[in-house]
């Protein structure tokens, strides 16, 4: 019986950006990489829209030869679990970022609006009207319920200010994936001294999100 | 990240199973895996492996740290040790979890290898509950965790919101 679910192994996953040429569990591990750090860092990370529609176009692609191959086939069994599995991931994830958009909106929206050109967005198209409409449902409904019951001089909010920001100071743990040197942890205390420390590959840390916000941005370590 | 999601975790993690069926190669998105000859070992992930020992195809082999004298080992030396020593594997409470309840006519000794797992989870669990409770305590700034794994960091997390609460 000629393996019509073989072919998908052997795909190469190209995508319009300069990102390299990406084998198919590559990808899959760009993708769980991206879910546990979102899931575990406290504020709402880049988006990852090459990953995720690559991943969409991977199970789409699996999904459509299972339907191809006959009922009862062993291996379609197989297919099917895993399949499952990278959907749950990606939902995971998706999820995590809707949480973190719903509850940070203004800040979310603000980020947005002063990135610079050619810095990569934190939002996807889909995700920054979603969080517009938020936005904008969340100001109709305190206007409707509190605001216009005032006096006139108070019925606006400044959400930026209402909305309490992600806490950066948050600890997180992690896993070192490039080695980095003289790390500068603060003190917690007036009696504390800075000091600093090398972060050795493959170790594990557990210390203040803000000191390694930027190491997780460039991919040199992973949240656990 | 709740203990289901860390099982989801530990089953990504290989271990070697007996099939009792044969099939050529699979081509799964995240690798390959096969082919399968009845009697023959092959390595797939503890996802696959229990999902073909609920359907009767297989057999699993135990994991190579799954004996008792390395065990008891590996617990005499927690125990006498302040620091964390290195666990028998990244997910071993999960693992052991899921292979004994699952497949635990496959692995000799199950009880006691169950008893042995849950006495090193015990010691590094207090051992844990001190180094959070100093780590509190003297405000500090940074750990190095190495040793610690799955689901060891979600009781770091809930023994310092308990800490938290009481400091």
């Amino acid at each position: 019986m000629s393996d019509a679910l073989s072919e998908d192994g052997s795909d190469i996953n190209q995508d319009d950006s300069q990102e390299d040429v990406m084998t198919p569990a590559e990808l899959i591990a760009k993708l769980e990489e991206a879910w546990l750090n979102e899931k575990f860092s406290p504020e709402l990370l880049e988006n990852k829209s090459e990953v995720v529609e690559c991943v969409m176009e991977q199970l789409t692609h699996m999904e459509a030869n299972l339907q191809r191959v006959k009922k009862g086939d062993a291996k379609a069994g197989f297919h099917r679990m895993e399949i499952d599995r990278i959907r749950y991931v990606l939902s995971s994830y998706l999820r995590s970022r809707l949480q973190k958009i719903e509850k940070f909106f203004p800040h979310v929206l603000e980020s947005e609006k002063s990135r610079a050109e050619g810095q990569p967005s934190l939002l996807s198209p889909e995700e920054f009207a979603f969080a517009k409409e938020y936005y904008a449902n969340t100001e109709t409904y305190l206007k409707a319920v509190a605001l216009k019951r005032m006096p006139p001089n108070l019925q606006t909010v400044d959400m930026l200010k209402a909305v309490p920001e992600p806490c950066l100071d948050s600890f997180v743990f992690l896993r070192v994936k490039e080695r980095q040197e003289n790390m500068l942890i603060e003190p917690e205390t007036e009696e504390q001294r800075d000091f600093v420390v090398d972060l050795e590959e493959g170790s594990q840390h557990l210390m203040r999100y803000r000191t390694i916000a930027p190491l997780v941005l460039s991919g040199a370590v992973q949240l656990i | 990240m709740d203990p289901s999601e860390v099982e989801f975790l530990a089953e990504k993690e290989f271990v070697k199973i007996i099939p009792n069926f044969s099939l050529d190669k699979i081509y799964l998105i995240g690798g390959d895996l096969g082919p399968f000859n009845p009697g023959l070992p092959v390595d797939v992930p503890v996802w696959l492996a229990l999902n073909l020992k609920q359907r009767q195809k297989c057999r699993i082999l135990p994991l190579e740290w799954m004996d008792v004298e390395k065990l008891e080992e590996i617990r005499e030396l927690e125990r006498k040790e302040d620091a964390f020593t290195p666990a028998p594997s990244s997910y071993y409470m999960e693992l052991t979890k899921l292979l004994l309840n699952h497949a635990s006519d496959n692995i000799p000794k199950a009880d006691e290898i169950r008893t042995l797992v849950k006495d090193i989870w015990d010691t590094r669990i207090a051992k844990l509950r001190l180094s959070a409770d100093s780590f509190i305590r003297q405000q500090e700034a940074h750990a190095q965790v190495t040793q610690i794994m799955g689901i060891n960091h979600k009781a770091v997390r809930f023994i310092s919101y308990q800490q938290e609460i009481q400091a």
